[in-house]
């Protein structure tokens, strides 16, 4: 555990250093902001966006809309620029061998390798979430919000909807990072890293706008990150979500257990 | 693990073994260094040194033998193994987007010890105080190796695995760092070093193995290797050429003469050559500068890494 917690501590400030990773925190803290600030500014609504219609009525509609674009390409976008590089870039700058010849495991590297970027990774979910939460409040205003089913949601009631609905995609988008980090290992390639799990979201996404085999469609990724849409309807169910959780669990656990097979195995001949 | 460490062996290696499909890189390796030694180990390019020094440091596992540090078999991972043991392979690597300090730092944290307490300490041995803040991207090839010496020393190391040490050093850098060695082995560690420059080996080094092709072509003292590479190549250039080949020819422990217009070329020993030129002298013959082209040790090495295989691997007793 301390030789885990040591790894850890290293890779957070390592991600911490990296300036792309601050910049994109940055982007997803100010981009709610601009988004919202550009609506108010304009006279059309994005109408075809689940809750566009009511982003001048309540600041609540602000984060569900954001989540709809975010849950399409935006979170394994954020998912594979975090994770996508943790391992392969080791390869890349040669220091796979300057940390495993210090007084860790290579378990110890890989758990904390994968703690620190799951970390991150659900940091940067929290901060898109919490700040169009924020700039949807501040601009539009704490308003009760409407439901998909038509009904009303007293503010506090739309905030733990908009909390719940982005709290299941975490699941989802930690997988896609898992997977991220599985190619950058089987590949040591940051581009690879970081390209696959959006590729493979975005094939993801388009097969789940065919009216394909459900089947199949339940157990994509992108069903699991438009799970959280039952939740917004009077009654809520929750039978999408059961589904879709327990999928994107699978894709975690594959994807890492290969990840951790193949370091924990693999020479390191270069650097 | 096993605990056979008997204090007079720090690494031991036993039929050690690494294929990469046809390429035998290293083949049926024993190799023991002494406690306390600076061990030498020596061989061209692809020799198997760095794909040895790499399976030392469990980056690499072995296909077939063992490894004992300090008497600990790596059977479970490297990290206990490799306790008192400190390095690098080729060249040292570090984050380059962090100051050469908080690499020293991170690497501190990884070390789960008080290492820490000694940054400023190392950085000062490899005169990199002042550079200390600056991010490694700016670093010259030659500070690069410093830090990596600096990473070395800040886990007080037993055994120091150096990999090509003065690598891209200046001349002033290269006679720091050597004298940085012979200061740190007058302190008890046991070093491993891999270098070309057989110079830099023959300077420092007691003990050697030469590698060739995988194999581990001689094993032994630097006393041993003088004693085998006994006819070495000398060079005369005397005011009589001719003369002076003839006598060459003719004297006891001269072998191979061959001369040219500006001087002569011949294998012998150090005391034959005593010999020879005393006699030279007492001819009239004067001799003008006398030159030892190659050492001891190169003279053998060039005669077991460039021979087509058929000689026998030479181990010292």
């Amino acid at each position: 555990m301390r030789e885990f917690a040591a790894v850890y501590r290293v890779e957070c400030r390592k991600l911490l250093a990296q300036s792309r990773v601050r910049w994109m925190l940055l982007f997803l803290l100010v981009v709610p902001w601009i988004y919202i600030g550009l609506i108010l500014h304009q006279d059309r609504l994005p109408l075809e966006t689940l809750y566009g219609r009511y982003l001048k009525d309540t600041g609540y509609a602000t984060p569900l809309a954001i989540l709809v674009y975010a849950s399409q390409w935006v979170l394994p976008l954020i998912a594979a620029l975090i994770a996508g590089d943790v391992f392969s870039s080791e390869d890349q700058q040669g220091t796979l061998k300057t940390i495993l010849t210090r007084s860790v495991g290579r378990s110890a590297v890989f758990w904390g390798k994968f703690g620190a970027a799951f970390s991150f990774t659900a940091l940067a979910v929290a901060t898109v979430a919490v700040s169009a939460t924020l700039a949807g409040i501040v601009a539009v205003g704490n308003d009760p919000l409407v439901d998909v089913g038509g009904t009303l949601r007293q503010p506090g009631a739309a905030a733990g909807l908009v909390a719940a609905s982005w709290a299941t995609v975490l699941l989802p988008t930690l997988a896609f990072a898992a997977i991220a980090m599985m190619v950058s290992i089987l590949t040591r390639s940051s581009v690879l890293g970081v390209i696959v799990p959006i590729v493979l979201g975005l094939c993801m996404q388009l097969y789940t706008f065919l009216n394909a085999w459900d089947t199949v469609r339940h157990v994509l990724l992108g069903y699991s990150m438009s799970a959280w849409r039952g939740l917004l309807d009077s009654p809520s169910y929750v039978a999408p979500l059961a589904r879709a959780l327990p999928v994107a669990a699978v894709y975690l656990l594959i994807a890492t257990a290969i990840g951790f097979v193949a370091f924990r195995r693999r020479d390191v001949a270069g650097g | 693990m096993s605990e056979t460490f008997d204090g007079a062996t720090v690494v031991q290696a036993r039929g050690l073994v690494k294929h990469y499909g046809e390429i035998h890189a290293v083949d049926d390796v024993d190799l023991t260094v002494p406690a306390g030694d600076v061990y030498g180990l020596l061989g061209p390019n692809g020799a198997g040194k760095t794909t040895f020094m790499r399976m030392l440091f469990g980056l690499i596992r072995p296909d077939a033998g063992t490894i004992e540090l300090f008497g600990r078999r790596e059977v479970a991972g490297p990290v206990d193994a490799l306790r008192d043991v400190a390095g690098f392979v080729e060249t040292p690597r570090f984050y380059p987007y962090l100051s050469g300090r908080a690499n020293l730092e991170i690497l501190a944290t990884l070390d789960r010890r008080d290492s820490a307490k000694r940054i400023d300490e190392v950085l000062e041995q490899v005169d990199l105080t002042e550079r200390g803040g600056s991010k490694v991207r700016e670093y010259s090839y030659g500070m690069v190796q410093r830090l990596g010496v600096a990473a070395a020393l800040m886990r007080s190391p037993r055994l120091l695995i150096l990999d090509e040490p003065t690598n891209g050093l200046d001349p002033a850098g290269i006679r720091d760092m050597r004298a940085l060695i012979r200061r740190l082995a007058g302190t008890g560690i046991t070093i491993l070093l891999s270098s070309h420059n057989m110079l830099e080996v023959e300077s420092t080094c007691r003990h050697v193995a030469i590698m060739r092709r995988g194999k581990v072509a001689f094993e032994g003292s630097m006393e041993d290797l003088r004693a085998r590479a006994d006819a070495v190549e000398y060079r005369l250039f005397t005011t009589d050429v001719v003369r002076a080949a003839g006598v060459s020819e003719a004297a006891d422990g001269v072998a191979n003469v061959r001369a040219a217009s500006d001087g002569i070329r011949f294998d012998s020993t150090p005391e034959a050559v005593e010999r020879l030129t005393a006699r030279l002298g007492g001819m009239g013959i004067g001799i003008r500068q006398l030159e030892l082209p190659r050492t001891a040790l190169e003279t053998l090495f060039f005669r077991l890494t460039e021979s087509d295989g058929s000689e026998p691997v030479e181990a010292a007793s």
